[in-house]
């Protein structure tokens, strides 16, 4: 009786290290090999994962009455002629200056918008959406992603089919923007937010300012709106610094797809 | 063990709580029940040593499939199931309350572990994660010995069973 206990009792801890050992060979495995498991199950259980997400965006407009439609579009056009008037804004610094020489018209003109589906999206702790679409469709990392016209994201890693997004929100997230004249780096804050981090106060900020992703070649052609400042008062810690918080243009949590920018797609 | 319902239960789960789960979310941090949490407290409970071993290191495997990296909650809710599973051993687990306050105790801690080893791996943690976790923990507390029921329906468990072992 006690040798059978003793045999059971060894078996369990052994079930147990052999278990341990295997969780840390995919703790230590890199992180482009362990994604394939992730990017399996959400393939694989792609439509089930798509219609509970679309049940919950559907219990939530409900529970915010029936402006979020409306909103959204407003949303959307605000975006857009923010877009546009920065665009504007820098086409006539151009003629300005002389240039001469030929610009394309659009932000997007010799770019691809290809629209993919949200499988699933994590906006808690870390802000990751995945999508539909993948390497055969165009897709590569460091790809800017659009929602509702206005920058939420990159591309963070693609497999044949499906592709991570790392939101703006993201606390691994930076990209550079333009606040004004200013040229800086966001950060995200993990909390549906992005901070500007170490601006100094010398500089002058307006709550409600629009901040644009700054160009960059061969991801972005023109500067895209990534949101408005939403709080920015002296950071207690450091007061010679601004505690700025940027509120993303668009209601990332709400978004049902979005759009990649494919620059000089090879087609 | 019927391991061929604990796998489809598990897909299941997995799958409403990366998508569904979104529908019962409060406050402006979004916090939610983890029904893998809860689903880890109830084999930890209703289970055989071994089999809580396994089912803790699986359930915890596919709390990483939806997470951010592949590895901290394998590991964290392995350790902290199998724990509870020999804590059962000699405290048992059968008031509402108990219950809860197991799912909150092992959600706290696993969390904790996570998302050291998170960091561990070069994920970077969000600013207020402990907040987050507190919630997460609270809700699933609250939540987690209701869904024990249809649980062991599910699996066949005879809950009335599983006293001190």
């Amino acid at each position: 009786m006690n040798m059978t206990r003793k045999q059971a009792r060894v078996s369990s801890r052994m079930v147990f290290v052999w278990f341990i050992l295997i969780g840390f060979i995919f703790l230590l495995a890199p992180q482009s090999l362990t994604n394939k498991f992730q990017f399996a199950f959400v393939h694989i259980f792609r439509w089930p994962l798509r219609i509970g997400r679309n049940i919950s965006l559907s219990a939530r407009t409900e529970r915010v009455l029936t402006d979020v439609v409306s909103r959204r579009e407003h949303n959307q056009l605000q975006n857009y002629l923010a877009n546009v008037t920065e665009e504007l804004l820098q086409k006539h610094k151009k003629v300005e200056k002389l240039s001469k020489l030929r610009d394309r018209l659009y932000a997007m003109e010799g770019a691809k918008l290809m629209t993919a589906d949200i499988i699933t999206a994590s906006t808690d702790g870390h802000n990751e959406l995945i999508i539909n679409r993948g390497e055969i469709d165009g897709l590569g990392e460091g790809q800017f992603v659009l929602g509702d016209n206005s920058i939420i994201g990159g591309i963070s890693e693609v497999s044949p089919r499906t592709a991570k997004v790392r939101l703006i929100t993201d606390p691994s997230s930076k990209i550079a923007v333009k606040l004004g004249k200013l040229e800086t780096v966001i950060q995200g804050d993990g909390n549906g937010s992005v901070k500007v981090p170490l601006l100094s106060i010398k500089h002058k900020i307006e709550i409600g300012q629009e901040v644009f992703a700054c160009k960059k070649p061969g991801f972005l052609d023109s500067p895209v709106i990534i949101g408005t400042v939403a709080q920015c008062k002296r950071d207690d810690e450091n007061p010679i610094l601004w505690d700025i918080m940027v509120k993303p243009a668009c209601d990332i949590s709400k978004l049902t797809d979005v759009a990649v920018i494919i620059m000089n797609p090879k087609e | 063990m019927r391991w061929l319902r604990f796998a489809v239960f598990v897909l299941i789960v997995t799958v409403l709580q990366a998508s569904l789960v979104d529908v019962v979310a409060v406050t402006r941090l979004n916090i939610k029940p983890d029904l893998l949490l809860i689903l880890l407290v109830f084999f930890s409970i209703y289970s055989d040593t071994s089999e809580a071993i396994i089912t803790s290191f699986t359930i915890g495997f596919a709390a990483d499939i939806i997470g951010p990296a592949i590895g901290p909650q394998m590991l964290s809710f392995g350790i902290f199931g199998t724990l509870l599973a020999y804590l059962h051993r000699v405290i048992t687990i059968k008031k509402f309350l108990y219950k809860s306050v197991a799912i909150f105790i092992t959600g706290f801690l696993a969390g904790v572990l996570a998302y050291f080893l998170t960091f561990l791996k070069g994920e970077p943690s969000p600013s207020n994660i402990y907040a987050v976790l507190f919630g997460t923990c609270l809700y699933s507390s609250l939540a987690g010995p209701f869904l024990f029921l249809p649980s062991a329906w599910w699996m066949r468990i005879k809950t009335h069973r599983f006293g001190r072992r």
